[in-house]
């Protein structure tokens, strides 16, 4: 058949075949098909060169990148926390993370023939991690294909080096950063803490966490098949964590800790916090709770001892807020500064309600109400002028706002924005009930009243540049009130314990009944928030004792004593000048000095 | 480009084809900058293959300067010849890797079959050329059976990128000798069944796994189907514009095997881009074109026939590298022609190209005359 056809087609080209073989006959159309036919398999190659290079290019050129571009990333310390003074609050410090690669760990031990649990440097490894052998053998034979499990991490760099000459194949090290906090539960709660792996999760590591950590560096580089470096693509420089530095002084800080801590104890108080503000810039120097804990180890700490109850707690707080309903009496101009009020009989009804002073005070001025904290004069001084004002008044030192620290979990408490208050509820919240309050918006309030009735917002900062205020009360009002307010801590006053000798303090006992379901019960809260030197303000204290439990339970008796040793020694501290004209040998006495 | 009459008569006199030796020195030059890349810019491997186009251009040269008539007289001996020495590589060859491929001459290797390339066009034209073309069924049987005998010796070694080589030389001399179309019909249909004794009788499992691997590169990405992936990389990582020359990454960063050899196109691709490699195939089509038209304008059958099998075969080189290198045909070791590194193959395709030469200006010498 095929031969036939061989021969049918050789006869039609017969006529092109009498050259013979010297005078070839064929046709030269044969070659210029064979010709096309390869241009076009050629076109056939580039269409698919075209399709690998355009089409499947980005996908091709991604494959690619994966398979040489590895980003190696470089980490960085982070930032320390420092206090004002350069003392540090907290500190990272190299340790190693200890961790296993369980497929490694089975080649080698069926290499040597010797089963992890039969292995000495293995029994070693668990005594030295403080890991049972059980549960340590457990973890890298458990699944001999995992390649990475942690054995244990933040180890000390002394254990990791015995760890590292066990030689245990398999067994590796990284290096990481451990966060050490060198005053321990003085300064817990502000500083707060960081995770394993390094991240803030608590107060200031947390808040200030972003600037702390820094940013890593990292490395985009090419690799060959080999694993060896060929380019660097990308570079990024770590930038080091910034270290920061508190508005706190470490000093004043131990001492109203200690203080706090005493007073918590000495009257078996739930518990007890106190804050110290720089009256001149608004910096907190010294923020404390007690119970504290210790951030170095917080293992099995109940998760109360957690809370920075100065920002997070909130709690009415009762006759320490009552030089907010004179002030606002005198800027309202319903009395005057020595006007007298009539008290007695030591109690009144408001509303159907009776409000009552411990004794009949008799005539007071507004200095005899605030030494003698009478709710009686308080009452008539707030039903004296429009709601609206005494509220402003409120608002305006800062009740029911945020003070600017800024700190995790910080309440701004509760101030009701009630459109009618009632005559009674006015007359309770003149002296300091019906609207919850923190320990730092007390701290913020007297110090705003230190300050000329220039509010400043309070930081947790050191500050390097003057902050602006807000005037909020006229300087002659908070004048008058620092003078009348001496009188508290003065013979006959509410709040004689607080007293600080050398110096003139002003400030205000508070003693409040805690409410609980919908009344009070007999649990109360002690609080003092003074003021000094009277002469030229510097630093506002306030301090609170949370729920004590023996016979003393007024703010002189529980606060009284913990203000007077926070204030005292912070005055001293900070180098300012005992002003108490009538101390001034005594303190010169007291302090071995010159005796005339 | 030679149409000055003095020019001429250097050429002639030379026996140098003008076009042909133009196109071989760009795509040589062009191999050599990619070689340089794809070495690693290894100074000495280039130098080695500069060595080597030098010896191939001295065999070229010679080769330009025989007769057509020469060949003719001598092929049955030339063919006799290399049939001898691919038996005794079969018989007494030298081992390695797995394949029996070379003879042991004391100082070096040699490969028998690199002969054949040129042995088997000639025995095919030398025995076409005797009849009246288009050849005879009775002819392309002889011719096939002529064919038959080097491509089954050399599979057996086993090689099968030299066996598809030689055969398609062997075939498309069968082709220009007139084969008829109806048998190329009856081929075309014998494929399937052709494969199929292929693949059951003479295939190795090494060759069937690179053959199934090709189909799907993806089910064994880090064995067989390595290659493949990594030169598809290679080459769509290029781009259109490419990464530039030493820029390539694949390539440079030895995740394709074999970079300089086999596997040259994909380097090519990658630092070239799709520009570089429509620029390549240009230049492989020219030469390809100028020896059609050598064969085209050969006064004698033998020439013709030979001329044109060379050139076609040249082609099969191309064709089968850039395919295995892209993807499109399974990985069969073919290098590309007179790009790859690799001694052998490129000094026997600039004979090829010496042979053309003497086709070409031992025809206008004869018309001169």
């Amino acid at each position: 058949m095929s031969k036939v056809t061989a021969t049918a087609k050789s006869s039609r080209k017969g006529a092109k075949r009498n050259t013979g073989n010297k005078a070839p006959s064929l046709t030269t159309w044969r070659f210029m098909l064979v010709l096309s036919s390869i241009t076009l398999i050629f076109c056939g190659l580039g269409a698919r060169a075209a399709f690998l290079q355009v089409y499947d290019s980005d996908d091709l050129t991604r494959r690619s990148d994966n398979r040489t571009i590895r980003t190696k990333s470089e980490d960085v310390e982070r930032g320390m926390i420092l206090d004002r003074n350069g003392i540090e609050l907290a500190v990272s410090v190299p340790v190693q993370a200890i961790w296993a690669d369980p497929k490694t760990i089975a080649k080698a031990s069926k290499k040597a023939n010797l089963p992890v649990e039969l292995d000495k440097r293995w029994m070693a490894l668990a005594d030295v991690l403080h890991i049972s052998r059980d549960q340590l053998f457990k973890r890298v034979t458990a699944n001999p294909n995992k390649q990475f499990v942690y054995l244990k991490r933040q180890v000390e760099p002394a254990m990791a080096s015995y760890v590292k000459n066990l030689k245990i194949p398999g067994v590796y090290q990284r290096k990481e950063s451990k966060r050490y906090y060198p005053n321990g539960e003085i300064s817990a709660h502000l500083v707060g803490f960081t995770n394993l792996d390094a991240q803030g999760i608590d107060g200031i590591e947390k808040l200030y966490n972003k600037q702390m950590v820094g940013t890593a560096g990292s490395r985009k580089i090419r690799k060959d098949a080999k694993g060896r470096e060929i380019e660097v693509i990308e570079e990024v420089e770590p930038v080091a964590g910034q270290s920061l530095t508190l508005s706190i002084d470490q000093r004043i800080q131990a001492v109203a800790y200690k203080a706090v801590k005493s007073a918590v104890t000495s009257f078996n108080a739930t518990s007890g916090s106190a804050v110290v503000v720089d009256i001149k810039t608004g910096e907190v120097l010294a923020l404390v709770n007690s119970p504290s804990y210790n951030p170095n180890n917080r293992s099995g700490v109940q998760s109360h001892r957690f809370r920075n109850r100065a920002v997070t707690d909130v709690f009415e707080p009762g006759s320490i807020l009552k030089p907010v309903a004179v002030i606002s009496a005198l800027e309202f101009g319903s009395f005057t500064a020595d006007e007298e009020i009539n008290t007695s009989p030591g109690y009144m009804r408001v509303g159907g309600k009776r409000v009552q002073d411990s004794r009949n005070y008799g005539k007071l001025d507004m200095r005899g109400i605030l030494q003698h904290s009478s709710n009686v004069g308080i009452t008539k001084l707030a039903l004296s002028m429009p709601k609206e004002h005494l509220l402003d008044t409120f608002y305006n030192l800062g009740f029911g706002g945020d003070t600017g620290l800024g700190l995790i979990g910080e309440s701004s408490g509760v101030f009701g924005d009630r459109r009618r208050w009632s005559k009674f509820e006015l007359a309770t919240l003149s002296f300091g009930y019906g609207l919850s309050v923190t320990t730092v918006q007390l701290a913020r309030m007297y110090a705003t009243l230190g300050n000329g009735g220039v509010a400043l917002p309070l930081t947790i900062l050191k500050q390097t540049t003057p902050v602006e205020g807000e005037q909020m009360i006229s300087r002659q009002t908070s004048n008058t009130l620092l003078e009348m307010m001496e009188s508290v801590l003065e013979k006959d006053g509410t709040g004689q314990k607080a007293a600080v000798p050398g110096y003139r303090i002003s400030g205000k006992t508070g003693t409040s009944r805690i409410a609980v379901n919908g009344g009070y019960g007999s649990d109360y809260v002690g609080s003092f928030g003074g003021i000094g030197p009277v002469s030229d303000p510097r630093i506002a204290v306030v301090v609170l004792i949370n729920d004590p439990a023996g016979d003393y339970f007024y703010g002189n008796d529980v606060a009284g004593p913990a203000f007077s040793t926070i204030m005292g020694n912070s005055l001293q501290m900070l180098n300012i000048p005992p002003d108490a004209d009538n101390h001034h040998n005594s303190v010169i006495a007291a302090r071995g000095g010159e005796n005339d | 480009m030679v149409n000055n009459p003095a020019k001429r008569s250097i050429w002639f006199r030379l026996h140098i084809d003008g076009p042909l030796l133009v196109g071989l020195l760009i795509l040589m030059s062009l191999g050599l900058a990619v070689l340089y890349s794809a070495s690693g810019e290894s100074t000495n491997q280039v130098f080695k293959h500069s060595v080597r186009l030098g010896i191939g251009f001295v065999a070229m040269f010679i080769l330009a300067q025989i007769p057509p008539m020469t060949y003719r007289r001598w092929t049955p001996v030339f063919f006799l010849f290399g049939i001898t020495l691919l038996i005794a590589v079969l018989v007494i060859g030298i081992q390695s890797k797995g394949a029996q491929r070379w003879l042991n001459l004391g100082v070096t290797r040699f490969q028998p079959s690199e002969v054949m390339k040129l042995a088997l066009p000639m025995m095919m034209s030398w025995y076409l050329s005797q009849y009246h073309l288009p050849s005879r069924f009775k002819h392309i049987v002889i011719g096939a059976i002529i064919m038959a005998i080097p491509t089954l010796l050399i599979a057996k070694q086993p090689d099968l990128g030299t066996s598809i080589l030689i055969a398609s030389s062997g075939f498309f001399a069968l082709f220009l000798s007139g084969m008829s179309w109806a048998l190329l019909a009856f081929l075309a249909a014998m494929a399937p069944v052709a494969v199929y004794v292929m693949w059951t009788f003479f295939m190795h499992t090494y060759q069937k796994q690179r053959v199934l691997t090709f189909l799907d590169p993806e089910t064994d990405p880090l064995g067989s189907g390595y290659h493949i992936i990594q030169s598809k990389i290679a080459i769509g990582s290029g781009g259109v514009q490419g990464k530039g020359w030493l820029q390539g990454t694949q390539s440079q960063l030895e995740f394709i095997p074999e970079p300089h050899t086999d596997f040259i196109f994909a380097v090519f691709s990658e630092e070239f881009g799709l520009l570089g490699v429509l620029g390549l195939l240009c230049i492989y089509i020219f030469i390809i074109a100028r020896g059609m038209y050598i064969s085209v304008k050969a006064q004698e059958t033998y020439g013709k026939l030979l001329a044109g099998s060379i050139t076609l075969t040249f082609f099969v080189y191309i064709f089968v590298n850039i395919g295995m290198v892209s993807g499109l045909l399974p990985v069969v070791g073919v290098p590309l022609p007179l790009v790859s590194y690799g001694g052998t193959s490129m000094v026997t395709l600039l004979a090829g190209f010496g042979v053309l030469m003497s086709i070409s200006t031992h025809r206008r010498l004869l018309a001169q005359g």
